[in-house]
């Protein structure tokens, strides 16, 4: 376990030492703050247009470091070969795999309490205290963030940033829209159609199933009978595509 | 300490495939190899002879395309194996943001040395190569000199039996080669063994119990250096003084030697080596002095050239000559 600990305590402290990722989190702080100008020139229930933008900036900004680190992950070792030096002692691979992605892991919960501290701030001097179900909307991101960095750690085991930025972008694009890939599935007329939209629909991740911000936004309590199996499928997905990233990286030839 | 070989290859090898129609490459042949408990084991070759491939599959980096290897007992592909294995690869690439002594501290934490010993050990390391002084400072102002000599304190964090370095001398200014020398030495005499790949003939030869010759990817020659050198092969030089009014010229005619260099009475002869014996009791039997005798052996670089020449003419698959 303390192998395991010492490469996620050093992706952690590389991350934490690139000046980008405070560029992105800066941006992240400054829309949260933003959020109250905005809901100056809005029309209707001011204090939910500034809870929805301040807290959608938090999911935005967070899935953006998520990718942004996640998709060079492994890449930036093998490129810089640093790798050399780490895999080269009593180091399995997997090892290797998991300890970078809970590095990363490390840094995106960091992230995201710095910007919900802001938040929490901020409702604190303008609404009063959040509801609890904020608190609960956030556990839930990790999940997201969790499942997202796994599909990017998975595509960064075996391709360089670009392709792998391209299949995770897609896929947190597609994972946000799997509910109507099932809807327009079933209304589709062919049955090959259908067929091949539901397979997509459990295959590709669903990070709707994920999400309770609408709840958060609106204070309204989600029910434990919604938060329990969404965290049990978030957890089961993350840890298959976890193995695949593990899998594809041991069995590859580093050059 | 492990009392058998420390690395035993059993026809190891590995074929890259490489371009876009995935045509091989072989990157080393079949390899048999053995390197002792505590030796120091020089490997030698042009580039692209196979030395790196080697490393780098006994390491865990590559992975062979068939063969055997065990490193320190254990099969090469277990990670156990490399506990306690020191690895320098050749130019060696670090976190550049890390500091040295955070750098020694996160291998020592992948080897599992626990503290007080961890920063004990990487203190007097980086004490040992002159770094106490850049301790502190990130790895990215580190010059080509000071990330190897900080790799060669990773490559000893664990207190290995063997240590692997590939071009540990490389980048280094003469003080660097020299500490690098007097570290490899210092690891024999505490009784481990150390193999090492280098372009610096002249370290491999002074400092390795034995060589391998690696060209083209294949083991061309393998042994110790005095068998593959073989020591008075290229003859015997005798200094000599000689009696007064003698002609250093017509002693080297009466002794069938070839003269080298004549200053006052003392002349140096090259003797061939069939004629050794009988020119040294000749010319102490006319009266000289016989000051010193050196046997002359052909260098490791003129081994390593015949045998590149020899991989040209077509002898590439000529099984290797392995010396005792």
């Amino acid at each position: 376990m303390s192998r395991l600990w010492a490469i996620a305590a050093n992706t952690f402290r590389e991350a934490v030492r690139d000046r980008v990722l405070y560029s992105i989190l800066f941006f992240g702080v400054g829309v949260i703050i933003l959020s109250l100008a905005l809901s100056e020139v809005t029309i209707g229930d001011q204090d939910k247009v500034v809870r929805s933008i301040a807290q959608g900036a938090i999911d935005v900004f967070a899935s953006i470091i998520a990718m942004f680190l996640g998709v060079s992950l492994v890449w930036k070792e093998l490129e810089h070969r640093t790798i050399y030096t780490v895999i080269s002692k009593p180091i399995p691979r997997w090892m290797f795999v998991l300890g970078k992605y809970l590095g990363l892991m490390l840094t995106l919960a960091v992230e995201v309490l710095i910007m919900l501290v802001v938040y929490v701030a901020l409702m604190f001097t303008q609404q009063g205290p959040p509801a609890p179900v904020v608190f609960v909307s956030y556990g839930l991101l990790m999940a997201q963030l969790a499942l997202l960095t796994a599909w990017a750690t998975l595509f960064s085991s075996y391709s360089a940033p670009m392709t792998a930025s391209a299949f995770t972008l897609a896929l947190f694009v597609i994972g946000h829209l799997a509910d109507d890939i099932w809807v327009y599935g079933s209304q589709a007329d062919s049955p090959a159609v259908q067929a091949i939209a539901r397979t997509l629909y459990w295959v590709l991740p669903n990070f709707e199933i994920l999400n309770i911000r609408p709840w958060a936004v609106h204070h309204r309590d989600v029910p434990w009978e919604r938060i329990g199996p969404a965290l049990a499928y978030g957890a089961s997905y993350t840890a298959a595509v976890l193995a695949a990233a593990a899998a594809v990286f041991s069995r590859r030839d580093i050059k | 300490m492990s009392e058998g070989p420390v690395i035993v290859s059993r026809g190891l090898h590995k074929t890259y495939r490489t371009g876009f129609w995935m045509r091989p490459h072989v990157g080393l042949h079949p390899l048999d190899l053995s390197v002792a408990a505590g030796s120091i084991f020089g490997f030698v070759g042009p580039n692209g002879a196979g030395k790196t491939t080697t490393i780098k599959i006994l390491v865990g980096i590559h992975e062979a395309s068939g063969g055997a290897a065990t490193v320190l007992g254990l099969d090469h592909r277990d990670p156990e194996a490399r506990r306690k294995v020191g690895f320098m690869p050749e130019r060696p690439y670090f976190y550049p943001h890390l500091t040295g002594a955070e750098l020694l501290d996160f291998y020592g934490r992948l080897f599992e040395v626990p503290e007080p010993t961890r920063s004990q050990r990487a203190r007097a390391l980086l004490e040992r190569v002159d770094m106490a002084r850049a301790a502190d400072q990130p790895l990215r102002s580190y010059s080509k000199g000071m990330l190897q000599r900080v790799g060669i304190c990773q490559a000893l964090i664990n207190d290995p039996q063997l240590v692997i370095l590939d071009e540990p001398m490389s980048g280094l200014d003469p003080l660097g080669r020299a500490l690098v020398r007097d570290l490899i030495l210092e690891e024999k005499a505490a009784g481990r063994s150390v193999f090492f790949s280098s372009h610096i003939l002249h370290d491999v030869e002074t400092l390795s119990d034995r060589v391998a010759i690696l060209v083209g990817g294949r083991l061309r020659s393998e042994g110790t250096v005095e068998a593959l050198l073989g020591a008075g092969s290229k003859g015997v030089e005798l200094e000599l003084r000689l009696p007064a009014n003698t002609a250093p010229a017509s002693w080297a005619a009466r002794l069938g030697a070839e003269l080298r260099r004549a200053e006052g009475d003392r002349a140096l002869l090259v003797v061939p080596p069939d004629r050794a014996e009988a020119a040294v009791a000749l010319s102490q039997a006319q009266g000289a002095t016989l000051l010193r005798l050196t046997p002359l052996r052909a260098s490791l670089e003129e081994l390593l050239m015949s045998e590149i020449q020899a991989a040209g003419r077509g002898s590439a698959t000529a099984p290797p000559a392995v010396a005792p």
